[in-house]
Parts: C-alpha cells; sequence; structure tokens
C-alpha cells in the first residue's frame, strides 16, 4: 500500500527522537472516578464527556491513552498525573 | 450536593466537626515519611517512574523531577495544614489551596490502601471499617469525592 520506509527502518536518531509518545493511564483501586475525571478535565482540558469516556476505559479495559506528543512534554504531563496519585506510565506512540 | 464541602462565591467551604478535623490534622505527618524508603510498601507507588521497563530512563527523569516532587508534595501539605488549622468545625479556602487538598486526599488514601495490601477493586465488600486505617481511607474517600463534585462546578 505504500512504499515509504517506517522511520524505524530508517536508522536515523534524530527522527527517532522526534517520534511521539502516548501517556497512558492504569486502573487502580483506590482513585475515585469522580475524581479521575476532575483531574483528566483539570489537567488536559478535556469536556466532561470526554474525561468520562477515558476514566470508564481506564476502569474497564484496565488502561487508556490520555496524550499523545514530543517526549519531554509527555514526561510532564506523566509527572502532573503522579502528583495527582494517578498511575501514569509511557509509551512509543 | 450532600457532601461536606460547597463552592461559595468562588471559595470552597467545607463543614467538620472537631473530631474530623483531629483525623486530617494528622494526614501530613503519615505523608512525611510515607516512601521514604523502598522498604515501605507505598514507596514504587508513590515514587513512579514513567518508563518501568527502562532502568536508564527511569534513572533520568527521577534524577531531574524526583526534587520537584517532593517539593510540590510538600507545599500541597503546608497549604493542606494551614487550613485544616482555622477551625475544628469548618474552614474556607480558595480554588488553589483545594486543588492542594485534593492530592493530600488521593496521597493519604494510596498510603493508607498501600499499607493495607490493597491491590484490586472490590476492597470496600472485603475490610472491616471496625480498622481505623479502613474508616479513615473511607472517610477521605467521602472527601475526595465531595471535593472533586465541588471544584468540577468551578471548572463549568
Amino acid at each position: 500500500m505504500t512504499t515509504t520506509p517506517r522511520q524505524d527502518e530508517l536508522g536515523d536518531t534524530d527522527v527517532d527522537l522526534d517520534r511521539p509518545w502516548n501517556v497512558v493511564v492504569w486502573n487502580d483501586p483506590v482513585n475515585l472516578m469522580t475524581y479521575v475525571v476532575y483531574v483528566f478535565r483539570k489537567l488536559f482540558g478535556f469536556p466532561k464527556e470526554k474525561a468520562t469516556r477515558l476514566m470508564l476505559q481506564v476502569h474497564n479495559e484496565g488502561r487508556a491513552i490520555v496524550a499523545t506528543g514530543p517526549r519531554e512534554k509527555m514526561e510532564m504531563d506523566c509527572f502532573r498525573l503522579h502528583h495527582h496519585g494517578l498511575w501514569a506510565t509511557m509509551e512509543r506512540a | 450536593m450532600t457532601g461536606p464541602f460547597r463552592l461559595v462565591a468562588g471559595h470552597i467551604e467545607l463543614t467538620m466537626n472537631p473530631q474530623e478535623a483531629d483525623a486530617l490534622l494528622a494526614v501530613p505527618q503519615l505523608l512525611e515519611s510515607a516512601g521514604v524508603t523502598d522498604a515501605d510498601p507505598v514507596a514504587e507507588r508513590l515514587n513512579q517512574t514513567p518508563y518501568p521497563d527502562d532502568r536508564e530512563a527511569s534513572g533520568e527523569f527521577r534524577r531531574l523531577m524526583a526534587e520537584e516532587m517532593t517539593q510540590s508534595r510538600a507545599a500541597d501539605r503546608s497549604a493542606f495544614s494551614l487550613t485544616v488549622e482555622q477551625s475544628p468545625h469548618g474552614v474556607t479556602m480558595s480554588v488553589g489551596e483545594a486543588e492542594a487538598w485534593l492530592r493530600v486526599l488521593a496521597e493519604a488514601r494510596l498510603v493508607l490502601a498501600g499499607r493495607l495490601g490493597i491491590s484490586r477493586d472490590g476492597w470496600e465488600d472485603e475490610l472491616s471499617d471496625a480498622n481505623p486505617s479502613v474508616a479513615l481511607l473511607h472517610y477521605l474517600g467521602w472527601l475526595q469525592q465531595s471535593l472533586a463534585e465541588t471544584l468540577e462546578e468551578s471548572l463549568s
């Protein structure tokens, strides 16, 4: 379908550094649903419906991607989620 | 809205009794020692890394962010203490102070739950609140629920 090589096949670390990252929030048995919705709205500016959908995805599927972007910015998002007591990790987008 | 927090003219009010105020006054002390040593069961949860499978990236993240996290949490605890000391019957706080409260409540619940060995959903039906730590976990949850609902009002 495409002849463009994937970035990771180019072997170019500069290109690799530009690849976006995902912030993943994981389910935990302690933080309340209302609180998680509020944190998503506050930190990411999501409307209530989107924040609620993501919270339910975390609750039902165990995880949800809540942000995608440059590594440095995603690390700051992770930091802010950790500061609010949510369980968050990074993965390559 | 039936919880103890209320949004009043851009401020947040909390109604409580002296027994509740005593319980809240003890929370910062609970948090100061939490996660300081790796032997603490909540250490991993409090000192998270975004890269659980990458030791090098985790070390770099901690090197850059650990001090800021320590300072941010200390500032939250300080704001919490100053507010809760206002009166044993009820207190008034700014939205910013209420945000600090919310983080302190979340951290305290993680610490209590970690030390109780809670690791999966459904613990509410399994653990008796005759245990003071379980009772405190429920009480702080009731506050977390009410405060998150009240702060959400301030967003819209």
